[in-house]
């Protein structure tokens, strides 16, 4: 016998130990703690994008730095790469040049001049070339440089100089010339000349010479164009690639004239404001597109581009400005990107020409005469016919970025008409950056749907056969190794879609087809004859068993489906070689004839393929566990009443795991979105916008894995890939939020008390 | 249908067990029981917990198929036909061997829906056949009059009691020849039993019923026989009279007399 229990009990045994009670707080502070700092890290993570993604809609500010006088009427502007010396040329035989922050005012000769008057002079500010027609028809150029000084090792002011440059002759041009233009391409370069009897020439100079001495400037052909105009010579206009010369006449006419080893022939005559003079004409960075303004301050852009595919490149409108206004029409372009500086009279704007923006408008205090930006396109000098100069500091570093850039249609220079494009980096410094995200946008939506597409029905049938079919001896093998599958590196996956996969499917597209077609056909096939067979027969196999019967007829399938391939393809994907008449059967040179779009290896077909390897998994895990945590009591009194097993899913699990099912495909859309390595790997990344299976496409994940590493800190490109990452965070979080709010209502519907 | 004319002459081993036994994997839950269920009578299953009622309950209808690794030695035949002949169609089993679970489980839909399902799954749509069978399952589980107003509402909506009657008007919406249950009011308060126990009474000229219980006076009440299992043993079996006033065997004694230790 026990013995009796004592009246009086320990009284400690209400007690709770110290070590409960401190462990209990500790984990009380933990948890907050953890909890807290994920949230910190969260508005961490969003502080740092957007503090790399806000600066990109910034609008330009402009603020003045410096006020100095020169004493001259400046015919030209100039300045060195800091902004710091502005250079004030007047057209005579003096260069003055003043220090922007002590007003300094230092003079230099303009070489080479042997007494002549200068008639003419123009200003190419990428070259710091000044270039002179004279009144003796000789024709030169000068250029004009500075050094950095430095003072203990920290850059202190600059000293200027100048360097003299070859003078030429005119051969069929006598007398003064009255204008001049020079463009330089290094080893071509061209001038446009007109003289006081009205004769218009185009100049090519290059490097000639002998073996001994090096080579010299010369000029190698001197055209006369005036035949070829009608008009009285306004402006002309050579281009930084030397090769193209633009004259407008009084009532603004432009002429385009190509000069090239052929020879110059003129292209096309083109008459912008409809008669109306032009206030100015220049062309951009880069030398494909210049800025045009009528008298009354219309402003348009005309860029060079093909209208068709094999037509010629001519001239034609692609962007329109706003007014400049009334009043002395003033302009200066970037030297680095295809920002410009205009204005009339005291108003003045910075414009972006890719856009079509203005980034900056404000007025000034003098009325400008000349104006010019600096090198790195952070100040800008103007200078009034009195003398007086201002300096005005830019701030805008990412003129070519905006809402229009990134999510509109840009007409960009070359093309026949906006489009959406991404392509962030090119060969040349004159690249003109096109940063829509829409593409990209399209090909995560593409890569995403082509993905879901094939994971979706294969991992919610799966997931149904696994859940309501499978006997559980062959689950408890089938789950764990598909859990093991979807901790397939995506490297790897990638990897095997790009250099395996990728070159068998190309070749074997209609066995791909077959196989669609086949497979679920024999799956049904065999079905329909199970279920014509006797009771006893069926009754041998253990229900779920069934699909061993099913195996050997789906492999059976696909084997006929993969060996009729070829077949097919001599039967209906004959290509005919447009030459030749030769016929050939292959799908990849039949797809393009047969529906104008191109088909690639890497393409949506290999991806939503491979995909499926990283999609299944996830949907396939958890719509499976959804469809088993269905109360066995529901099922079982589903098949009490005599529901089959097909019915009792249907009835009874679907509805009940529905929104568990819903989740599943959620995260996989999740991991389908948000997949890098195999979309970067498997997709071609070519960002294109159409719906094509066989071509590949860009994902905003793609794109930053791929562009990232080369972006330089801070600049647009880099802030654009953040805002892609943005982008694709907000997508994500839209579709994630109506999904949840579906799920909500799923889940209040088929509540279980 | 078949019970249309076994009316006339109940047979008296409708339902045999014949050295039946049954195995969960390794654990055997029932042991050689051999038993006879007389057709048109409501023969009950007494024991104490894990003795192994329900097992034997769920293999009238084979619903034990859907438990994985089970196995079982010895034959149940329904009207002399084995349950587990080749020939036999599980699921056209089930429509002739309804059955109420020991805890309700109405589906997420409305109340008509609940009482229709076997009809459902059988392909029968029909509105006036639906409409028919939802009154008269409703009234022969005695709960129609309570929701007849409320027929498309959740049978989330209802009470316990309320439900488990709708259990049972759904197993008998398809006329099933034989009704399992497994101790259906357990859940339920007096009142309720009360209401189910005299709905089995007026089942009993329709319906062949084997009803698990822990209630003597319950299977008192309502049974004609009654089966004392112990640890997968059928210790003893007879009319329900001669089992409670007078059994044969001292464990059975000892059970109903609650001297069971
Ligand atoms: N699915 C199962 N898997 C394994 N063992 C089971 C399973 N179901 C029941 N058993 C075991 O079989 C034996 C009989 O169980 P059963 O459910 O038939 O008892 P019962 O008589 O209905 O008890 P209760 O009155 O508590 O409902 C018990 O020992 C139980 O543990
Ligand atoms: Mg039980």
């Amino acid at each position: 016998m026990p013995p009796e229990p004592a009246n009086n009990p320990d009284p400690r045994r209400f007690e709770v130990s110290k070590a409960t009670l401190w462990f209990d707080r500790f984990m009380g502070w933990a948890i907050r703690f953890g909890g807290i700092g994920v949230i910190i890290a969260v508005f961490g993570i969003f502080w740092f994008i957007g503090k790399e993604v806000i600066p990109l809609f910034k609008p330009g500010a402009v603020v003045k730095a410096a006020s100095v006088t020169s004493g001259t009427t400046p015919v030209i502007l100039g300045v060195d790469e800091w902004g710091e010396m502005p250079f004030f040329y007047s057209g005579g035989n003096k260069v003055v040049f003043v220090d922007g922050e002590t007003g300094a005012r230092s003079e230099r000769e303009v070489p080479g001049l042997e007494g002549q008057e200068i008639t003419a002079s123009s200003y190419d500010p990428l070259q710091r070339r000044i270039a002179l027609g004279l009144e003796d028809g000789r024709v030169g150029s000068f250029i004009v440089g500075y050094e950095r000084l430095f003072e203990n090792g920290e850059p202190k002011g600059v000293k200027p100089f100048i360097t003299a440059e070859p003078w030429f002759e005119l051969k069929n041009a006598g007398g003064p010339v009255t204008a001049i233009s020079y463009g330089d391409a290094g080893p071509t370069r061209i001038m446009a000349v007109k003289t006081a009897e009205g004769k218009v020439e185009v100049i090519r100079l290059g490097l000639k010479g002998g073996l001994v001495g090096g080579k010299k400037l010369s000029v190698t052909a001197e055209v006369d164009i005036t035949p070829q105009i009608s008009g009285e010579v306004a402006l002309i206009r050579a281009s930084q690639n030397g090769q193209m010369v633009l004259v407008a006449d009084k009532v603004g006419k432009v002429s385009y004239f190509l000069a090239d080893t052929q020879g110059v022939t003129k292209r096309q005559e083109f008459t912008p404001f409809g008669g109306q003079g032009l206030a100015q004409m220049d062309f951009l960075f880069g030398g494909v597109s210049a800025i045009l303004t009528a008298e009354d301050g219309t402003q348009e852009q005309w860029s060079l581009f093909r209208k068709t595919e094999d037509a010629e490149r001519l001239f034609g409108m692609t962007k329109d400005f706003p007014d400049v206004g009334d009043g002395r029409v003033t302009f200066a372009k970037s030297q680095r990107n295809r920002t410009f500086l205009t204005g009339a009279g005291r108003g003045l704007s910075i414009r972006h020409s890719t856009s079509g923006v203005v980034r900056w408008e404000g007025t000034v205090d003098i009325d400008p005469a000349a104006a010019i930006l600096d090198a790195k396109g952070e100040s800008f000098w103007i200078a009034s016919e009195t003398g007086e100069a201002r300096k005005f500091e830019i701030k805008d570093h990412h003129p070519d970025a905006g809402v229009q850039a990134f999510f509109g249609k840009v007409w960009y220079e070359g093309g026949a008409g906006p489009v959406y494009q991404w392509q962030s980096t090119g060969g040349s410094d004159d690249f003109e950056a096109k940063l829509s995200l829409v593409p990209l946008i399209f090909g995560s939506l593409k890569g995403t749907a082509y993905a879901l597409l094939f994971a979706i029905p294969v991992a919610l049938l799966a997931a149904v056969f696994s859940a309501a079919f499978l006997p559980a001896d062959v689950k408890r093998i089938v789950k764990p190794t598909m859990e093991i599958m979807s901790s397939l590196p995506s490297v790897v996956l990638g990897f095997l879609a790009g250099l395996w996969l990728a070159p068998i499917l190309a070749d074997r597209v209609p066995s791909v087809m077959m196989l669609v077609i086949l497979i679920p056909f024999s799956a049904l096939l065999v079905g329909y004859v199970w279920c014509r067979m006797p009771l006893a027969f069926r009754n041998r196999f253990e229900g779920g068993n069934e699909w061993m019967i099913v195996i050997p007829f789906l492999a059976l399938a696909a084997w006929i489906g993969w060996s009729v391939g070829p077949l097919v393809e001599k039967m209906f994907f004959v290509y005919v070689e447009p030459g030749t008449g030769k016929r050939i059967a292959d799908f990849s040179l039949w797809w393009p004839q047969a529906t104008g779009t191109s088909f690639q290896q890497r393409n949506s077909l290999v991806l939503g393929f491979i995909m499926g390897f990283a999609v299944i998994p996830v949907i396939f895990t958890i719509a499976e566990d959804a469809l088993s945590n269905v109360p066995k009591n529901l099922t079982a009194a589903a098949s009490a009443l005599g529901a089959n097993r097909w019915q009792v899913v249907w009835t009874v699990m679907l509805p009940v795991a529905s929104s568990g099912i819903f989740s599943a495909l959620m995260i996989g859309f999740g991991r389908a979105v948000g997949e890098t390595m195999i979309m970067v790997m498997a997709t071609g990344n070519t960002p294109i916008t159409e719906w094509n299976l066989f071509s590949g496409m860009r994902t905003l994940s793609a794109n930053l894995a791929v562009e990232l590493p080369e972006a330089p800190d801070g600049s647009t490109h880099y802030r654009t890939l953040f805002l892609g990452a943005i982008v694709l965070f907000a997508m994500t979080f839209v579709l994630n939020t109506i999904a949840e709010i579906l799920r909500q209502r799923l889940r209040e519907k088929n509540k279980l008390v | 249908m078949s019970s249309e004319i076994s009316k006339k002459q109940p047979r008296p081993d409708f339902i045999r067990v014949e050295d039946f036994s049954f195995h969960y994997g390794e654990k055997q839950a029932i042991f050689d029981i051999d038993m006879a269920i007389p057709e048109n009578e409501i023969t009950a299953l007494i024991g104490p917990s894990g003795c192994g009622k329900s097992t034997l309950l769920r293999n009238m209808n084979r619903m034990n198929d859907l438990i994985d690794g089970v196995r079982h030695e010895g034959d149940i035949r329904l009207d002399g036909v084995s349950l587990y002949d080749p020939s036999v169609e599980v699921i056209s089993l089930r429509k002739r061997v309804g059955m109420v679970f020991q805890k309700y489980n109405p589906f997420a839909k409305s109340i008509y829906e609940n009482v229709v399902f076997s009809l459902r799954v059988a392909g029968r749509n029909g509105k006036k056949e639906l409409d028919e069978t939802v009154e008269r399952s409703l009234r022969d589980a005695a709960l129609w009059d309570e929701v007849k107003d409320r027929l498309h509402d959740s049978a989330f909506g209802l009470s316990g009691g309320q439900q488990q009657r709708l259990c049972i008007a759904r197993a008998i919406a398809n006329r099933p020849e034989i009704l399992l249950m497994d101790e259906p009011c357990a859940a339920l308060d007096p009142l309720a039993t009360l209401k189910i126990e005299e709905l089995i009474t007026t089942l009993k000229n329709r319906y062949t019923i084997v009803i698990v219980t822990h209630n003597m006076e319950q299977a008192t009440r309502c049974s004609d026989r009654t089966a004392f299992l112990y640890m997968g043993k059928l210790i003893e079996y007879g009319k329900t009279v001669q089992v409670f006033e007078n059994p044969k065997e001292e464990q059975t004694e000892s059970y109903i007399t609650g001297r069971f230790s």
